[in-house]
């Protein structure tokens, strides 16, 4: 596959460095790979050494058993997606703050909306839900259902129908 | 001196959009500057897995008021790579002529409130009148002047003809004479260089640590764009320059966008006298298979990224969107501090936060429990009439 020689020397590179499973590349410019999250603080500052310097962004998910996120990180070329799991019983990630600063409202994204503890996560207000919506409700969760919380909501009269 | 924490919005009259910064000063100095987020969180992502790809595309149109097209063809072009779907190459085309307008669009804008916040009225005055231009453009062109409902799975909703072709130019001749006019006023008027030179610096290192993108990250030097990094919809056939600037200030990303719009006039005619020939849609099923996949786009304001996972039915399973002002808001927090109180409307506007504007309006009255839609001479007539109560009559201006 000499066509994709970049993407399959990060892919193989993610293997053999991070232990990484289900490394593919899906087609030009995009790397796909699963790694522990205990190894992602190290492997996304390896990831900026290598010139990754642009985290794009970080997609947090709902898989039932499991709650995770995928970390996208690009040199505006090629984008690596990182994907990290952590069970629904617990959910515990470690934060990548250290070698993305700009990653903060992502990680306070992933705290809110999927209630994922982001370990190393500097205090500060919630973002993106409103101070007063409550602390143990979390809408990206599959089971959050929108018709449920309004029906437990006097207060809360949608206008239209 | 003791410091006082100031909060500068989120209502407040230089800021469009509601948004919250916690400014400690020192004097008239920032030492300090927090930026809390989240009063404009409409749910969207969560509301997008309960609606079909193709309700999802008028959802997704939503989420900016300007950057529209950005949004709905980077959510677009994951929904077809999921369906392994062929679009048609005049689709392509007719999108990416959509993308420039829609840039040149906002950069106009942009021009003219970065005007209006640097007490340069006049400016603002003129930029908005000749903006006025490309939405008769997007008008001619789609029918609306916001959001263009453009695209569709597998394709263009509408085709171009000759005259709509003729009409675009026309505009484009007299917005690339008006351009030049900014470009030269930026370049050499002495009181905008005043203004704007040195307030809300952001150098390269800190602009890549904090992840910044679009004008934010090519005024300080930093080529990123995604239309020439990872060519997508026609951008490998066109012929165009990554613009950058590096001044790290307010003045580089006045610099970076007004030329900016010279070269999506360039591409925008290129497109138009080469536009392929063709079918403008084909059929995509509705049911798309599991998979899952990432695109970029460059907005306006920036990279675009959409994060699509479908699951075999016709909604998507996760919807993940992140808009190019969020990845800025960090770089403004760094310009922010430092500086003074007097520059903080010019260096957030400077990465040009979203808002949007439209002439049409729709008035919901509770006690009739009826809709009456408004157009444009109806809404004229009425503030006409409110005038003459007032004794003011407009009536004659044509």
């Amino acid at each position: 596959m000499s066509e994709f020689e970049k993407e399959e020397k990060i892919k193989a590179d993610l293997e053999k460095k991070f232990q990484a499973a289900n490394a593919q590349v899906q087609r030009k410019a995009r790397v796909w790979a699963e790694i522990e999250p205990a190894k992602l603080p190290e492997a996304m500052a390896w990831l900026k050494a290598e010139g990754y310097n642009h985290l794009a962004t970080v997609t947090g998910f709902d898989e039932g058993e499991n709650l995770g996120a995928w970390y996208h990180v690009t040199d505006t070329h090629l984008i690596v997606n990182l994907k990290v799991k952590t069970p629904r019983a617990n959910p515990v990630l470690p934060s990548v703050l250290k070698t993305f600063p700009g990653a903060l409202s992502y990680e306070r994204e992933l705290e809110d909306m999927l209630g994922i503890k982001v370990e190393g996560l500097p205090p500060g207000r919630r973002y993106p839900l409103d101070e007063d919506f409550p602390k143990d409700e979390y809408p990206l969760r599959k089971d959050w259902k929108v018709e449920e919380y309004i029906a437990k909501n006097p207060l809360f009269k949608p206008e239209a129908k | 001196m003791s410091k006082i924490t100031v909060p500068f919005g989120p209502q407040h009259p230089a800021l469009k959009e509601p948004e919250n910064f916690m400014l400690v000063l020192e004097g008239e100095q920032i030492t300090e500057a927090g930026i809390n987020l989240g009063y404009n969180h409409r749910g969207m992502e969560k509301a997008a897995e309960n609606r079909t790809y193709i309700q999802n595309l008028y959802l997704i149109e939503r989420v900016c008021g300007i950057c529209s097209h950005s949004h709905t063809t980077t959510y677009i072009t994951n929904v077809e790579e999921l369906a392994k779907c062929e679009t048609p190459k005049r689709a392509l085309a007719i999108r990416t002529l959509f993308a420039e307008l829609e840039r040149v669009h906002s950069h106009l804008l942009w021009l003219g409130v970065a005007g209006y916040e640097m007490g340069f009225e006049t400016l603002f005055m003129y930029t908005w009148r000749d903006r006025e231009q490309v939405l008769d453009c997007l008008e001619l062109l789609s029918g609306n002047r916001v959001h263009y409902s453009i695209n569709t799975l597998g394709g263009v909703r509408r085709d171009i003809s000759a005259e709509q072709k003729a009409g675009v130019i026309k505009r484009i001749d007299y917005l690339v004479e008006r351009t030049n006019y900014y470009i030269k006023l930026a370049l050499e008027e002495p009181t905008v260089a005043a203004r704007t030179a040195n307030v809300g610096k952001l150098p390269l290192e800190v602009a890549i640590e904090r992840n910044a993108v679009g004008p934010t990250a090519r005024a300080s030097g930093l080529a990123r764009d995604v239309r020439k990094d990872e060519p997508y919809l026609i951008y490998n056939e066109l012929d165009f320059k990554v613009i950058t600037h590096n001044t790290n200030d307010v003045f580089g990303r006045l610099v970076v966008r007004a030329l900016e719009l010279v070269e999506s006039y360039k591409m925008i005619k290129q497109i138009l006298n080469n536009l392929p020939e063709g079918p403008i849609a084909v059929k995509v099923n509705m049911r798309i298979a599991p998979g899952e996949c990432v695109n970029h786009y460059e907005a306006p304001r920036g990279e675009d990224i959409h994060y699509l996972k479908s699951n075999g039915t016709d909604k998507p399973e996760r919807l993940k969107v992140r808009a190019p002002t969020l990845a800025n808001l960090q770089s403004v927090q760094y310009m922010l501090e430092g500086g003074w109180l007097a520059d903080v409307p010019l260096v957030i506007a400077a990465i040009d936060p979203c808002m949007s504007c439209t002439d049409r309006a729709v008035v919901w009255d509770p006690k009739k429990g009826k809709k009456q839609v408004y157009g444009w001479e109806e809404l004229r007539k009425m503030s006409i009439e409110q005038y003459k109560r007032r004794g003011v009559d407009f009536s004659k201006l044509s």
